[in-house]
């Protein structure tokens, strides 16, 4: 077992964390953000609800247990998530606009940094912090799961606790 | 010895710790020959349980042979073999004398920690972090067993330990949530969570008579097990239609069942993608420590007057708990960690007579060694796990 992920670092946001975040990182750019970065009303805020509300949107596509309609994999998501922060942080360079001040594009830089982070801590597999090897465990395990689990009958007697008057009754006899 | 201790969140790890000792009278040292995992122990994996140090002994469902008794034990001899109930309890507290034994007064050395969280002590707990005694837990070679002379329930016949040893917690949890639904025959029961300990409050739902007991969980194989060994006769996954409450309402003629089980506890989820992303944000960013998808769900779906029995764990504190659907459908809330020796000897007379086979539960069995992998195994739900057993 190691403690680190394949890619050398823990790797703890598993698919449903990542799903959660998505979805409150996504509204909160489409509602409070602007105002809260004191950009209302310009060319910067518009662009960040934009990119608020195209992640929200395909997170909701996104096959991962929080999305609705699970059309988009969920490692081709992450791929959208790291292409849409490049493309979010080049925006006021391309567009220009960074020459208007500093809250012209440090949001955009501040944004891409925090979801490049994310996508580092985040399991591609889905499965968050999991560790084990599956295979070491087939080996090692005494059991057959699917001969326990599928094969044979009833382990227990329909109503032969109800017969002996429950649990109480049983010790007493 | 070798023992399985915990070494931080999502960390177990198999290290040489000092072998236990007697220290009081009523002490004894077993032997272990069979541990498990159990679900609870994922909330101390999980890093939802507070009070946990690293190094602490895991394992709170064990059995094994004394090897070593103190002179106030006198109903065990070197050589017996025996189940250890989960709970640490004198027998002799005002709450033990009522068979409340999760409740003893005298147990936990930390009661004040406890007394803190939930206005009275709980007993002490084997491995269950220091809130319950910081108690050194069996999955280890060795245990050190104090209040022997209450606890531990010997074992006189060739019944495998995978028959036996789930007498130490989930058989008489599943009971106990079984027992609290009032069953007298006919009755349609709905268990939430079909873990280890929802398959054993189905299957007790069942040997007491429920006419239909509805399984409700987001992974086939367990509704399979469910069906096929535990007697379940309907199964429902929330993965594929996360409204439970109205399935089970159609299910029931719109009445809903008689009694719901809530055997999932503080780490429930839900179907539903919206909730599911708040409840994991809170519990994510300690805003609430208990999930409440599935107790919420239990109690909507109960019938007017019907019975909500609680045995899945719960630590702290949950958000939007549906106080008025509980008070205006006139429900009974009835919950409680098991008071596991009031159960051991009448279960394990069913068990001798044949009534139930509790091995059934058990698709891994692993050495001590393997119990890293055992515990990654079980919390991700892979290659069909349902009840891991670790031999020392």
């Amino acid at each position: 077992m190691t403690e680190n992920s394949s890619a050398g670092w823990p790797r703890p946001i598993d698919s449903i964390l990542h799903g959660a975040t998505d979805y409150t990182v996504g509204a909160t750019l489409v509602t409070m953000f602007p105002r809260l970065a004191r950009i209302e009303g310009t060319r910067a805020a518009r662009q960040i609800r934009i990119a608020g509300a195209v992640h929200a949107g395909y997170s909701a596509l996104t096959d991962y247990p929080l999305g609705i309609v699970k059309a988009i994999p969920y490692r081709a998501h992450l791929a959208i998530d790291a292409i849409g922060a490049l493309a979010l942080a080049a925006t006021p360079f391309v567009t220009g606009q960074f020459r208007r001040g500093r809250d012209q594009w440090v949001p955009h830089v501040a944004l891409s940094a925090f979801e490049l982070s994310s996508l580092a801590l985040s399991d591609p597999t889905g499965r968050g912090d999991y560790k084990a090897d599956v295979e070491a465990v087939r080996r090692a395990n005494m059991e057959d799961p699917a001969r326990k689990i599928h094969e044979g009958g009833l382990a227990v007697t329909p109503g032969a606790a109800a017969t002996n008057g429950g649990a109480t009754a049983a010790a007493t006899a | 010895m070798r023992a399985n201790v915990w070494s931080g969140r999502n960390t177990v790890q198999v290290e040489n710790v000092p072998d236990p000792k007697i220290l009081n009278d009523r002490d004894a040292i077993v032997k272990i020959t069979s541990t498990a995992i159990c679900g609870s122990d994922l909330h101390l994996y999980d890093g939802y349980i507070p009070t946990m140090k690293k190094g602490d002994i895991l394992g709170h469902e064990f059995m094994g042979e004394v090897v070593e008794t103190g002179r106030g034990v006198s109903n065990l001899a070197v050589g017996d073999r025996v189940v250890v109930p989960f709970p640490i309890a004198c027998g002799q507290c005002a709450n033990c004398r009522n068979e409340l034994y999760s409740a003893c007064e005298n147990s936990n050395p930390n009661a004040g920690l406890a007394e803190k969280m939930f206005g009275h002590p709980t007993c002490g707990i084997f491995g269950y972090s220091h809130l319950t005694g910081g108690y050194a837990g069996g999955q280890a070679e060795y245990a050190r067993v104090p209040y022997a002379d209450v606890g531990p329930m010997k074992i006189e016949d060739d019944l495998t330990d995978e028959q036996v040893l789930f007498l130490s917690d989930i058989f008489p949890t599943g009971y106990m949530g079984a027992e609290f639904c009032e069953i007298t025959g006919g009755e349609c029961i709905a268990v939430f969570g079909a873990g280890p300990v929802g398959q054993f409050a189905i299957a007790s739902a069942v040997m007491l008579g429920a006419e239909r007991v509805i399984a409700i969980d987001q992974f086939d194989y367990r509704l399979e097990m469910a069906r096929n060994k535990a007697g379940a006769t309907d199964t429902i996954n929330f993965d594929a239609d996360p409204d439970v409450v109205e399935q089970l309402k159609v299910m029931t003629g719109g009445r809903g069942p008689d009694a719901v089980i809530d055997a999932v506890g503080m780490e429930s989820v839900s179907g539903h993608a919206p909730l599911q992303a708040i409840e994991r944000l809170k519990q994510a960013s300690r805003q609430e420590t208990d999930s409440g998808a599935a107790l919420r769900d239990a109690i909507l779906a109960c019938r007017p007057g019907g019975i909500v029995s609680v045995i899945g764990v719960y630590g702290g504190l949950m958000d939007k708990f549906p106080m008025g659907a509980l008070m205006n459908k006139g429900l009974s809330l009835k919950t409680g960690q098991c008071h596991v020796h009031r159960y051991m000897k009448p279960l394990y007379e069913h068990v001798k007579q044949g009534h139930i086979d509790p091995s059934f539960v058990v698709t891994h069995k692993l050495g001590l060694g393997e119990a890293p992998n055992g515990f990654e195994t079980f919390k991700h739900k892979e290659d069909e796990c349902v009840k891991v057993v670790l031999k020392p």
